[in-house]
């Protein structure tokens, strides 16, 4: 008995779908990021308790050299004077009242110019802020 | 004279399409900063707040010097002794403030850590009975995942008094 030849298989792998996968990809990062409003690095001190803080919220950061950068939330971080902190507070209240504030300040910073800057935020009446910080690992802080 | 054809082909050449598209990807995932997201929460007094009365005295004062010591109630202590030094005053009084009073010149991050010190001591009340004890992150994250049901116990009463309302309260 004759048996019938099988058929050739392709040896072809299918790859039109790879594209809509990986674009697919890029469509889902591009959706989920969200966009740094401060992109001032520094080295934030660590803190075993760390705490998610919320997405709306305005940024002061403070740089070891006593440089100070705001955004309330909506644009760009912008440098301003340390006096000025105070105004940009109090204006931020007014506007987004209940917004927290996030304290972005290198760990190497002497502590008068936080000591202003929180100052700055009880007189404006800012109800919570955020000291923003880097993980401990538990074993290191044992040591 | 016959002229060679060759024969068109009626596919559109989608084979680099994944490529490029995973190279999108690729360069997308390099340039993304991580923004760190998280950090200890410090509540600043409400507006309505009544200024608390706190006696100088019945306070434990943290002091923050230059360097970065701790000097707790006028003694030299490390960052580890704070607790044990803590326990038996906040078993007696759960209400016991507690104040941070860095130097100008010590650096902020030392103030953050004694801060999470602070933060991570929780008190327990019932009744007459007070529990105080450390927690750390490992009970934290169990908690958020059980729930905001999930009780820890109430935190330390910590301040951080700034350099103006030292000079106007204090002397």
């Amino acid at each position: 008995m004759r048996l019938k030849r099988r058929h050739e298989a392709g040896a072809v792998i299918p790859t039109a779908s790879m594209a809509d996968i990986a674009f697919l990809l890029i469509v889902f990062f591009m959706v989920t990021i969200t966009f740094e409003k401060d992109k001032t690095q520094v080295a934030l001190p660590k803190t075993e308790l760390r705490f998610e803080v919320p997405k709306e919220a305005a940024y002061i950061s403070v740089t070891d050299n006593g440089q100070i950068r705001v955004t309330n939330g909506e644009y760009m971080s912008t440098p301003v004077p340390l006096d000025d902190v105070v105004s940009f507070a109090a204006n931020l209240v007014v506007e987004f009242p209940g917004r927290p504030v996030v304290l972005k300040a290198d760990n190497n910073v002497p502590y008068r110019n936080i000591d202003k800057v929180i100052d700055s935020l009880k007189q404006a009446k800012v109800e919570k802020i955020f000291l923003l910080s880097e993980q401990r690992t538990v074993d290191a802080s044992e040591g | 004279m016959k002229l060679k054809t060759t024969p068109l082909s009626d596919e559109i050449p989608t084979s680099s399409m994944a490529d490029i598209a995973f190279l999108l990807i690729v360069y997308f995932m390099v340039t993304t900063t991580f923004a760190a997201t998280r950090g200890l929460d410090f509540s600043l007094p409400k507006d309505d707040d009544t200024p608390p009365i706190v006696e100088k005295e019945e306070a434990v004062l943290i002091e923050i010097r230059p360097a970065g010591d701790l000097v707790v109630d006028q003694e030299v202590k490390q960052l580890g002794d704070i607790f044990d030094y803590l326990k038996p005053k906040l078993e007696r009084n759960p209400k016991k403030p507690v104040i941070i009073k860095p130097d100008p010149e010590a650096p902020y991050g030392q103030m953050v850590a004694v801060f999470d010190v602070l933060r991570r001591i929780k008190i327990k009340q019932e009744g007459t009975a007070v529990q105080v004890y450390e927690i750390d992150l490992r009970a934290i994250q169990k908690a958020e995942e059980e729930g905001e049901e999930s009780d820890l116990g109430k935190d330390v009463n910590v301040s951080i008094p700034t350099q103006r309302e030292i000079e106007s309260f204090w002397f």
